[in-house]
């Protein structure tokens, strides 16, 4: 699975699934710190719909971490203050960049994950859909 | 005339700070981050508004320690923002993406999508609710086991809905002018200071960041008549977005291979302002601009007013003061204001002695020393 649909799983979805994959790699392989989480910003760059041009909303704090494998650099980057997850992430990423086996067996286990955070989130917006108006014109 | 240095407040100043921390624990009563933060919902997305940084965590950290200014938050959050390290560019973000949670529309009663509410104090009383004084865990607790049992029976859809945006259909009717998509990497007013005539990107983010009384202040005096822009909103969205960044590092860069690292809730509004252009015949005719505000977090009259404001500098030729961007952007930001104002209270002791030794020579009939 690609790099952009996971983290999208990992991040959205219950974060023990991050650690147990994580865990399964780290009791397995040398698991190298590069850099331990830290803390940093990501500019976000952002399209108006106006003129349609790039401007800058602000800034987001982010936590960071890098870890290697099998000397495959992983990066963990997550929105927030989390250490952990940074972490994990970092793990996940190395082992895909690493090739392991472990990363093929994960994949039913990611997809039922996609498929439970899109069946939350659909429900969270049916539930806000009973705020929609339904608007009826009045003869007068 | 020199300066004089003085000395003497160390003790003083060590006293006052101690005076400080009394005021906030006297009360001998603790507020957790996590109730700021499940509780001061409105306060926490300004301060990150205003402060440019996205952390509802740091924020609500700098209102405890600020005690609820939110001159002081806004402040902390900035001077914290400048010890970390700028680590990622986020790939461009496109609100079309919004997972909206409130969506309205002044203009049209019927918009793709319908109107959707959400959550907002647009149709509450504005009475005082004293059984909040009142309020305990175990009666919320039943609330919320009540509301959610309501909403069991709710049936979801297979997938997320994203909505399109009100004003594509406009364009797609030919009502409003289709922009290209325009690439130019914008301005970064946080690296570079601000050049006048300002780039559209610059005057975007010096505005988004502005203090929301400011903004709001600027584009009130607008609509009343200090400025040509009276607007009809098009479209209010709030909602959240997912930023993803390129990895630092790999040559080849696929979208597929971008990082998700999680989504920010921003407030978005395209504002519709009739205009009279010239057409090729020479005649005047009436067309519609588009104005855009948008800002960190829920905060609709922030991102109204700015859509106001973006109009009245898209038009530098108007003599109303809001739509003189120096006039606009060196005055709405927070920090730069209220410090200068705070810059009022240090001693000016020597400047202010020199005008009163000038006032009592010209009270006595002598003459101000030109020297």
């Amino acid at each position: 699975m690609k790099r952009r649909r996971r983290t999208e799983i990992l991040i959205q979805g219950d974060p023990l699934l991050a650690e147990n994959l994580a865990e399964s790699i780290i009791t397995t392989y040398e698991c190298q710190e590069i850099i331990p989480p830290q803390y940093g910003l990501t500019m976000v760059k952002m399209r108006e719909s106006a003129k349609n041009s790039l401007f800058y909303i602000g800034e987001v704090l982010v936590t960071e971490a890098k870890v290697e494998i099998k000397g495959n650099l992983g990066i963990g980057i997550v929105a927030g203050i989390q250490e952990e997850l940074a972490k994990y992430l970092a793990i996940i990423d190395a082992a895909y960049k690493a090739d392991l086996p472990e990363t093929v067996e994960w994949e039913p286990r990611l997809l039922e994950a996609e498929r439970n955070i899109t069946r939350e989130r659909a429900k969270k917006q049916a539930e806000l859909f009973e705020t929609k108006v339904d608007f009826q014109t009045m003869d007068v | 005339m020199g300066y004089v240095a003085v000395k003497g407040g160390t003790n003083a100043i060590e006293a006052s700070i101690k005076r400080l921390k009394y005021e906030r624990l006297k009360g001998e009563e603790i507020i957790e981050i996590n109730t700021i933060l499940s509780s001061m919902r409105s306060m926490v997305d300004q301060v990150m508004s205003e402060s440019s940084l996205y952390s509802p965590y740091l924020a609500a950290l700098a209102i405890k320690q600020a005690e609820g200014s939110m001159e002081e938050a806004v402040f902390l959050m900035r001077a914290h923002r400048s010890t970390l390290p700028r680590l990622y560019y986020s790939q461009t973000v496109e609100s079309e993406e919004m997972l909206v949670e409130r969506r309205i529309s002044a203009s049209f009663k019927d918009i793709p999508g319908g109107q959707l509410l959400g959550a907002t104090k647009d149709y509450t009383h504005r009475l005082l609710d004293f059984d909040l004084i009142e309020e305990n865990a175990e009666g919320n607790q039943q609330w919320l086991d009540d509301y959610l049992k309501e909403l069991e029976t709710i049936e979801a859809a297979e997938s997320v809905t994203y909505f399109p945006k009100v004003v594509d259909y406009l364009r797609e009717e030919g009502l409003f002018e289709n922009y290209e998509a325009d690439n130019t990497p914008p301005t970064d007013i946080t690296k570079q200071s601000l050049h006048f005539p300002a780039s559209r990107s610059a005057r975007l983010q010096v505005l988004t960041r502005g203090q929301t009384g400011a903004v709001t202040s600027l584009g009130y005096a607008s609509l009343r008549g200090y400025g040509q822009v009276h607007p009809t909103v098009g479209e209010v969205r709030v909602g959240s977005l997912p930023i993803y960044v390129s990895h630092p590092n790999e040559a080849e860069q696929n979208m597929e291979d971008e990082f998700y690292i999680g989504d920010i809730t921003i407030t978005e509004v395209e504002s519709f302002v009739p205009v009279t252009v010239k057409n090729e015949n020479n005649e005047q005719e009436l067309e519609f601009e588009i104005g855009y505000g948008v800002c960190y977090g829920q905060n609709e009259t922030k991102a109204i007013a700015m859509s106001i404001l973006d109009q009245c500098l898209e038009d530098p030729e108007s003599n109303f003061p809001t739509h003189d961007e120096e006039f606009v952007l060196l005055h709405i930001d927070s920090v730069e204001s209220t410090g200068f104002m705070s810059h009022l209270k240090l001693p000016h002791y020597v400047t202010f002695q020199s005008k009163l030794d000038s006032v009592r020579q010209v009270k006595k009939g002598g003459h101000i020393n030109e020297d």
